[in-house]
């Protein structure tokens, strides 16, 4: 039973991690919908950095690079171009999804490296992510850049006017968040399930990003979204843990994103957002060009 | 910038006509093979010989060129299920969960004949294709629905949406197909029992008839946009869901019925690829892989800036140059996912050039004075 809470805990992670990287690009008003992407990317080039100089580190931090690069890429398309956010996320999924099949079918297989070590039964991972929400968490709320971030994200000609750089700060969230999300790719392809497969992910990046519209913009709560998701897909993965005999395992597989469905639905209902004032930031998903 | 005598100088565009998109679209796809050929060149293989292998075996080779007319017409349809939500300024990248469906409702009706039985009796075809192609089309129709009443319901992203339907779609497959399933083929390992011979689909010239369903699907969507009501109050919605709305144009069945045309149309992909293409005639273990060239579809409806009549000409480029990609990879010994590598080059090429589509660089001779400057801000 441990084992499998523990498994959760960590799926939960790369769901956090990523999460927390949309979340903070999504606050400054710019939406990336190419997470799977990225996160291909940061487990692939990871992955392949890993094993050919046996180091982890310096996987991780290939990760979190192009992750990073990929991240300025969507700013480079959606703030300096203005290209629809929406087309530049797409290019950027279906870009990590096509070279990344190309660039590590080489490298096909297991990752045969000893695990990385654990502290109390769970990885390093574990513990930095929850650092890493309680850190975004303050930033966001109680900093002088949360409020600038989030005034940009809110509205940027008022943030403009009041004298802050409206694109150095989107850049400085696309970039950021990118690397969260190339790390959330590295996490998966080092540790969570480490071999290489084409199109390993499987929806992880578009679960992410439904879990942020679901945690109305709150670190806090996407932490909750993502240890409940991290469970679900384990549970998908082992129902004989909780139900055996009952559906098969294909069966089983589709129902965190059933229940994605579900939680999208409930959070969009009129009765939700007035209960809950969901706080979509004002200016998700349009260009800012200054007047 | 100066050149010479001259300064280039970005200039927003106020109209973008016709021609001006299609060069703009061919430079993108010139650009994207261009980049493309780093990858041939990293893989040691000289790109203008691997770009005349890909075009010669794709267009004019006796194995390729049915390929691709079979790609092309998988394409076109996927592409316009793409168009359709485009327009009224929806995201369906569902067309791999909806042709999914369609296949699923396909052999549903096979199964329903008793076609799964090897040497059944013979099985009528004026019945059964007529039948394959509705369940087909409503299959499609039914998966896209959801994410349609959704988003015209409860304003539910559909991009999300319909990705979950994607992977829903791809398990339930596995479902039926694998085992224990009752679309699993006799002591097969893992993929649907065969369409039997005497349902399969007439061919014309060697081409599945579905050929003539892309293409007046096309014809008939782009006269749909052009002349009719309820063209306009898709293409309204998609100016501005809210205005829309204030014109009486209903921001509910709109969406609806876009997915729910979009999805009949891959579904009817997933009737032509797994029921109608000479030596395929199943639902391989492979599936994913035609799942995945759906998305092909995404970047040939934003190419074809959603006119489907355009769809026509870039989806059978499209449809040989993944069909090439494959084949090249095979001859020049390179690594598998070319094709794939192709796609997503080409649809990040598509994403950067989407700035020429606002933008125009003009050139002004240096020290003219333009009186037009500042005016359109």
């Amino acid at each position: 039973m441990w084992e499998f809470i523990a498994r959760s805990l960590e799926a939960s992670m790369i769901f956090t991690f990523a999460g927390l990287g949309e979340l903070i690009d999504q606050r400054s008003g710019v939406l990336n919908v190419g997470i799977e992407g990225l996160m291909l990317f940061g487990a692939t080039l990871g992955f392949i950095a890993a094993l050919s100089t046996e180091n982890y580190w310096l996987g991780l931090l290939v990760g979190i690079a192009i992750g990073g690069l990929l991240g300025l890429l969507h700013g480079f398309f959606s703030i300096t171009l203005g290209v629809d956010q929406v087309v530049s996320g797409m290019g950027i999924w279906i870009l990590g999804f096509g070279l990344t099949t190309y660039i590590g079918n080489p490298y096909t297989g297991p990752l045969g490296m000893e695990r990385i070590p654990t502290y109390l039964g769970l990885s390093p991972f574990f513990y930095v992510g929850i650092a890493l929400v309680v850190i975004a968490w303050f930033v966001l709320s109680k900093t002088s850049l949360g409020l600038r971030i989030r005034s940009v994200g809110e509205n940027p000609s008022v943030a403009e006017v009041s004298g802050l750089n409206v694109n150095k700060t989107r850049y400085l969230c696309v970039t950021i968040g990118g690397m969260l999300m190339g790390l959330a790719g590295a996490i998966y392809s080092l540790y969570y399930n480490p071999v290489w497969n084409y199109n390993f992910l499987m929806g992880w990046g578009f679960i992410a990003l439904a879990l942020v519209f679901f945690s109305m913009w709150n670190p806090l709560i996407l932490l909750g979204g993502s240890l409940l998701f991290g469970t679900l897909w384990q549970l998908s993965l082992n129902p004989q843990l909780v139900l055996p005999g009952v559906l098969s395992r294909y069966i089983w597989r589709t129902v965190p994103f059933v229940i994605t469905i579900g939680a999208l639905l409930i959070m969009s209902t009129r009765w939700f957002r007035i209960r809950w004032g969901a706080a979509r930031p004002e200016a998700l998903g349009t260009p800012y060009v200054k007047e | 910038m100066r050149v010479g005598n001259y300064e280039l100088k970005l200039e927003k565009r106020l109209t973008l006509t016709n021609w001006e998109a299609a060069i703009i679209s061919i430079l993108a796809i010139i650009f994207a093979l261009a980049l493309f050929s780093f990858i041939f060149t990293l893989a040691k293989i000289n790109p203008l010989l691997a770009y005349q292998e890909i075009f010669s075996y794709a267009f004019a080779n006796p194995y390729g060129l049915p390929l691709t007319i079979n790609r092309f017409i998988f394409l076109l349809l996927c592409t316009s299920a793409f168009i359709i939500p485009f327009r009224a300024g929806l995201w369906n990248i569902g067309m791999t969960g909806q042709l999914y469906a369609g296949a699923l409702g396909t052999f549903a009706v096979l199964f329903a004949f008793g076609g799964n039985v090897p040497g059944s009796a013979d099985l009528s075809p004026e019945i059964l294709i007529p039948l394959m192609l509705v369940v087909a089309a409503l299959g499609g129709a039914v998966l896209a629905a959801i994410a349609g009443f959704l988003k015209g319901k409860f304003n539910v992203n559909e991009i999300v949406v319909t990705m979950m339907l994607n992977f829903i779609a791809f398990w339930l497959v596995a479902q039926m197909i694998k085992e224990g399933g009752p679309f699993k083929a006799p002591g097969g390992e893992g993929q649907s029992f065969v369409v039997s011979p005497s349902v399969y689909a007439p061919l014309i010239m060697n081409v599945p008839f579905t050929i003539f369903l892309a293409l007046g699907a096309a014809v008939l969507l782009s006269f749909l946009f052009a002349r009719t009501k309820i063209g306009y109050q898709i293409k309204a919605h998609g100016h501005n869901p809210a205005a829309a709305r204030y014109a009486g144009i209903s921001t509910f069945k709109i969406p609806l019925l876009v997915f729910i045309m979009g999805g009949a149309l891959a579904g009817l992909a997933g009737y032509h690829y797994f029921a109608a293409v000479p030596g395929v005639y199943k639902i391989s273990s492979n599936y994913g892989y035609f799942g995945d060239l759906a998305f092909y579809g995404i970047i040939c409806g934003l190419i074809s800036l959603g006119d489907p009549l355009v769809a026509i000409p870039v989806t059978l480029l499209f449809g040989g140059l993944s069909v090439g990609g494959r084949f090249v990879q095979g001859k020049l010994h390179m690594g598998f996912g070319v094709d794939y590598a192709l796609l997503g080059v080409l649809m990040i090429a598509l994403v950067a050039f989407q700035f020429f589509y606002r933008y125009k660089i003009v050139r002004v001779s240096a020290g003219e004075e333009r009186l037009d400057v500042g005016v359109h801000s």
